[in-house]
């Protein structure tokens, strides 16, 4: 088995398994642990595939970011001395039957179907071209994605805020 | 064997997957969201995968960026529902959400 | 570089949007006195710029801003319509009249209202996947954001979780099949993709194809609220405040069907042959058809028990939906015209519902319909409104609505005798529709309340707007001649370079 395929498969595990740790495990802190841990992984999955600032960004937004406020989220329901942390789970057989077929169906098709045969990229540096491109063909979704923020974090804001006085 | 397109959409669909089962199946709204992000992150992992494997082009990518923001500010601001929802009933989770029937 | 300058000269109502939201955001960080007039003006008077400027600049066929986006007739009827929407809502419905909005904060208020259109127009032109997703997002979280509005009610915020995280669902599974999608074909352009599927699509793609299209559909059917991906939305009309639950029964839906639409017509379209055909993997047209007859059945049934007027008016907009979705249905010249004439007929029929229910609620307290007898006494204005709002959501003419019902029939009708029996399901829901419109008419006029309540006096702003509405629903007969000629003139979509 050559080297990429070991990290591949290395990294392939990691993602999964914590994936399934998110979903199964009774605790909420086990969940959102694990959740770093397919963060990792995916990050890792995408360094194997070229995409060295995604992976970068990965790890800087979602490790970073997005799992940190869901920390908070998590902290913040809670009471802190009563660490019961319990995620209950409702209807879980059906719920297994839908994601086994899911992953049945959405595997052959990925398997089946003759994707788009092109050059393809082998990995390069793609911070440079990126750029580049966030400035020419992808300006106006960068710029509307800044409003999105704007406004998505004013409006966070906005509902924790206690009620001010008007 | 190389490691080719098929073995990352497999581990995007067993992503998929995943977040489906966590969606349909926990309580808390946390978690729910959690589910969430395993879908968008497959969803990502697709993107990228046929960026290196099929049209060479950074679109994938690119696409993928985009996608990391969004989800960024959904988590946001969906916390930031969750939180109120605590602070009006002690609790998050979703069963308990019954007012709004009819 | 000079694209950029040029696509930003086409892109001035957006730019005017933006310019007025970020002002309202630095006038309400002020934290001065008359900081929520200034929100109010800077919005009137940007929505209606912008209004001015979209309607001067129509016309011309373009992609622009390295085609993401796309500028031609029918993007220019959305916009104005997009922005009309919001203009119409930011001035019927004020903080003063609407009593759930009452001590809440204004500048964010409007600066979300600005937002949202901003992102609604940027949806109605995406011309490309990224662009497309990121506008969807964009329309949704601000919504999100609204119905969460009035942060101390406990409906409210079970509303905006639900929304939120059904949204969040949805969506995500629509980013699957894009990405599918993208791997299909090797691009995120649009009209690059239409060009790729037409070439023909092997055996071995076509259940590719079709766990796009189901998964495209989700994030779709979401926006517009079309079975079965509607759950949501009864409990968010009823928890988000009556004014956002008015917008959002207009404006997000529209943009919806706009990018269905050219979603459709342009990404799945075979070239050459004008956007009708579509590439054949699948019977589009029964799924479509399926689709519609659910959405408006199951929303007409559900609408049949309800005694809260905002879940009545939500199956309402659910069962319109479908309606409209026969448009989609046509899959013709025709067809688009008519979802085009609906909804701007949509528009000004469930505004003015709305806006009854909400001075209602202002006056008396309640959205329960078993609150509403002897209203007609007490405010012969108000009920005769809502009698034209709800003949017009029923169909009647002459009135606006039953324009739009009578273009979606003849689009369906004239594709041939295999459409007859949709034509028909199409009218038997119309006229289980007429029950429940008739039992509200009913109640506000012919019932007599158990105890006497004192006349309502309407506030003049509120009575103009009513009327305004009112007309609305009755004068658009005396121009109809122009008003199809301009469905008409937009309706030529940007077919690629």
């Amino acid at each position: 088995m050559s080297a990429e395929a070991a990290v591949f498969y290395l990294f392939a595990a990691i993602t999964v398994f914590s994936g399934g740790v998110v979903v199964l495990a009774r605790s909420l802190i086990y969940s959102a642990f694990a959740l770093l841990f397919t963060f990792f992984g995916v990050a890792g999955l995408y360094v194997l595939l070229g995409a060295d600032f995604l992976a970068a960004t990965q790890l800087l937004i979602y490790v970073g970011g997005i799992l940190v406020l869901l920390l908070f989220g998590v902290m913040l329901t809670h009471k802190l001395y009563d660490l019961d942390l319990r995620s209950e789970v409702t209807q879980f057989l059906p719920g297994i039957i839908v994601a086994a077929g899911l992953f049945a169906i959405l595997s052959a098709i990925g398997l089946r179907t003759r994707w788009a045969v092109g050059p393809g990229r082998p990995p390069s540096v793609t911070t440079a071209e990126i750029g580049r491109l966030f400035m020419s063909q992808y300006l106006l979704p960068f710029e509307a994605a800044s409003i999105l923020l704007l406004v998505a974090l004013m409006g966070a804001a906005m509902i924790v805020r206690r009620r001010r006085d008007a | 064997m190389m490691v080719g397109l098929s073995h990352y959409l497999v581990v995007s669909s067993a992503l998929f997957s995943l977040g489906i089962l966590g969606i349909l199946t926990r309580r808390n709204a946390v978690n729910v969201l959690m589910g969430v992000e395993l879908v968008l992150n497959s969803a990502n992992l697709n993107l990228v995968a046929f960026s290196r494997f099929g049209s060479g082009n950074l679109q994938g990518q690119l696409f993928a960026v985009f996608v990391i923001v969004i989800a960024a500010a959904e988590v946001a601001v969906a916390l930031a529902i969750v939180l109120t929802l605590y602070r009006l009933r002690r609790t998050p989770n979703l069963d308990e959400t019954d007012i709004l029937r009819g | 570089m000079p694209d950029v300058v040029a696509s930003m000269k086409r892109f001035e109502p957006e730019l005017i949007l933006t310019g007025a939201l970020l002002l309202v955001v630095v006038a309400d960080a002020t934290g001065a006195r008359w900081r929520d007039v200034a929100s109010r003006i800077l919005t009137i008077g940007g929505l209606a710029l912008a209004l001015v400027r979209s309607v001067e600049l129509r016309g011309g066929s373009a992609q622009v801003f390295g085609g993401m986006a796309v500028i031609d007739p029918l993007a220019s009827f959305f916009e104005a319509l997009l922005i009309g929407a919001s203009l119409l809502v930011v001035l019927a419905f004020t903080f003063r009249n609407s009593r759930e909005l009452h001590g809440l904060g204004q500048g964010e208020f409007y600066s979300l209202m600005l937002a949202v259109t901003l992102s609604n127009i940027l949806l109605a032109t995406a011309n490309d996947l990224a662009m497309l997703y990121l506008a969807l997002e964009m329309v949704s979280i601000t919504s999100y954001v609204m119905v969460a509005y009035m942060k101390g009610d406990r409906m409210s915020n079970e509303a905006s979780l639900k929304y939120i995280l059904f949204g969040a669902v949805s969506t995500g599974a629509m980013l699957y099949g894009l990405s599918f999608l993208y791997g299909l074909t090797g691009t995120t352009s649009l009209p690059a993709i239409r060009e790729f599927l037409a070439a023909g699509v092997t055996d071995s793609n076509r259940f590719a194809i079709y766990a796009i299209a189901l998964l495209v559909f989700a994030g779709f059917g979401f926006k517009t609220a079309t079975v079965p991906f509607h759950f949501w939305c009864p409990d968010v009309y009823q928890g988000a405040p009556t004014p956002v639950t008015a917008f959002l029964s207009v404006a997000p839906k529209a943009a919806g069907f706009a990018i269905m639409m050219r979603f459709f017509y342009t990404g799945l379209a075979v070239p050459r042959t004008g956007p009708w055909d579509l590439a054949g993997t699948i019977d589009w047209v029964r799924v479509l058809m399926v689709v519609s007859v659910l959405t408006m059945t199951v929303g007409n049934v559900a609408a049949l028990t309800q005694t809260n007027m905002k879940r009545l008016l939500a199956y309402s907009s659910i069962a319109h939906a479908g309606y409209i979705m026969m448009g989609v249905v046509a899959l013709s010249q025709n067809g688009a015209r008519a979802l085009m004439i609906y909804l701007l007929a949509y528009l000004f029929m469930n505004l003015g519902a709305f806006l009854v229910v909400t001075l209602v609620h202002l006056h008396d307290g309640t959205f329960d319909l078993r609150d509403y007898p002897g209203l007609y006494r007490r405010s012969p204005l108000l009920t005769v409104a809502m009698a034209i709002f709800l003949l017009s959501l029923m169909g009647i003419p002459p009135l606006v609505g039953f324009m739009g019902k009578l273009y979606v029939f003849a689009a369906i009708i004239e594709r041939g005798p295999a459409y007859f029996w949709f034509a028909a399901v199409g009218a038997v829901n119309a006229a289980i529709a007429a029950y429940y419109y008739a039992r509200v008419l009913k109640t506000m006029v012919i019932d007599t309340a158990p105890v006497e309540k004192p006349p309502f006096r309407l506030a003049f702003p509120d009575a103009a707007w009513v009327w305004i509405l009112l007309l609305g629903n009755v004068l658009p007969l005396v121009w109809w001649a122009r008003i199809d000629g301009w469905a008409r003139t937009s309706l030529s979509l940007y077919a690629g370079p």
